[in-house]
């Protein structure tokens, strides 16, 4: 394809996802200055596969590379922030083998209603990358759970679980903070 | 599977529910359950509260003007296009005026008229769905009269999966047309009504990561465009061509 016809696609493929492949990397980075790094390399990234494009779901193959290269980014600049993914899949073996979802307490909604922007930005970034992500992706972005689980590659059974267990963590953490 | 269903699974079901995953007969199955049983209860309610959370505390963000820049540099707005458009205008007016062929004029404007159905509906994505958001039929086919010639026929679609979100005016050619939108999960489908051409009654085309699908009905040609996929839409159309017509 030509470059111009790279550009055009790219007009239409990737720009109209600005705003959530931003979103995204704010989650993923913790904040906003990041977040423009990451956003300005995934799209130059998107620019150069653009005429590889051939799926039906443009934002979900927008935020797949958003996501890719958030973590590719934290990588070399902010190794602190990544769990390694061995540590997940662990903790959720773990899990699964007792069987319970061990993040109680389970607070009132009425506390829950009380928290405040800030105290529920901090409770999200302090859930390990994967769980926020997947939070992120639905509550935030909205995805149904098949998209979900093609942008972060793994099985929606997967999806489902941490989505539950991201959001329990919520609770429990919003709870303990909340007066 | 025969072993009985882990407390986990309930509550795994209780948020799919809430994520709008379920079909009909597993939701009904889970909203019985959740009336009978407390703790499955509380859960949606703690779900529900922390949404409204989220939704009330972390309103999206615009993205930075200076990274909208940055981006747009990658791919500038090409001066050739108006030659190409013009050089295409050109070898239109060699064939027509050669007297070939009307239907390559009709095959043109279909495409035409697919671009811009698909550009509006990308601009509608970016900056606002909607010129009048309601989910009541009756508020927005009234919308319509008084701004152009003919309102669109509005059904609900509600049950079907596909709410109505609103409705705008594109332009198309030089063509005001009343633009539905309906919304199933999180995507939105633009369904536009411009008045028919002799063409094929049923068509699907996809373009650029967005599904199209075009249908006659009398002298009025829909269409409907998302990033939904293939079949949703489809499946959208036929509901929304089979809805008894509104009152």
């Amino acid at each position: 394809m030509s470059r111009d016809g790279d550009k055009e696609r790219f007009r239409t493929v990737v720009v109209p996802h600005l705003a959530d492949a931003y979103a995204l990397a704010r989650w993923l980075t913790g904040n906003r200055a990041d977040a423009e790094d990451v956003v300005q390399d995934a799209c130059l990234r998107a620019f150069r596969a653009i005429g590889g494009f051939a799926g039906v779901n443009a934002r979900a193959w927008v935020l797949t590379i958003v996501r890719h290269t958030a973590y590719t980014w934290l990588g070399k600049n902010r190794p602190a922030c990544l769990i390694p993914v061995e540590d997940v899949s662990a903790l959720e073996e773990e899990q699964a083998r007792h069987g319970t979802m061990p993040d109680a307490p389970t607070p009132e909604t009425a506390l829950l209603a009380k928290a405040d922007a800030a105290r529920l930005e901090a409770a999200l970034l302090a859930l390990a990358p994967a769980f926020r992500e997947t939070f992120v992706l639905r509550e935030i972005q909205g995805l149904d759970y098949r998209e979900i689980a093609t942008v972060t590659a793994v099985p929606v059974g997967t999806v489902m679980s941490r989505l539950a267990r991201a959001r329990r963590q919520l609770f429990a953490a919003i709870a303990q903070d909340t007066p | 599977m025969t072993e009985p269903p882990r407390a986990d699974d309930s509550l795994l079901l209780v948020h799919a529910y809430l994520d709008g995953e379920l079909d009909a007969a597993r939701a009904l199955e889970v909203e019985r359950r959740i009336a009978s049983e407390p703790a499955l209860a509380a859960e949606r309610d703690r779900v529900a509260a922390l949404r409204r959370l989220v939704h009330e505390r972390l309103p999206p963000e615009a993205v930075p003007a200076g990274l909208a820049a940055r981006v747009e540099r990658l791919a500038p707005l090409r001066r050739e296009s108006s030659w190409r458009a013009l050089a295409a205008s050109v070898a239109l007016a060699a064939v027509l005026g050669s007297g070939v062929t009307w239907f390559a004029l009709r095959a043109d404007q279909t495409d035409a008229v697919a671009d811009q159905v698909v550009a509006s509906h990308i601009r509608a994505l970016m900056v606002q769905a909607t010129d009048v958001n309601s989910s009541d039929r009756h508020t927005v086919k009234p919308w319509f009269n008084g701004r152009i010639p003919q309102a669109p026929r509005v059904v609900d679609l509600t049950h079907e999966g596909f709410p109505l979100v609103g409705g705008r005016i594109d332009v198309i050619g030089r063509t005001p047309v009343p633009t539905l939108v309906y919304r199933h999960r999180q995507h939105l489908i633009s369904l536009v009504a411009v008045p028919a051409t002799a063409e094929p009654p049923w068509q699907h085309r996809a373009s650029d990561g967005y599904n199209l699908v075009r249908w006659r009905d009398g002298d009025v040609a829909y269409w409907a465009v998302s990033d939904l996929g293939a079949g949703d839409l489809d499946r959208f159309a036929q509901a929304f061509r089979t809805a008894p017509s509104e009152q």
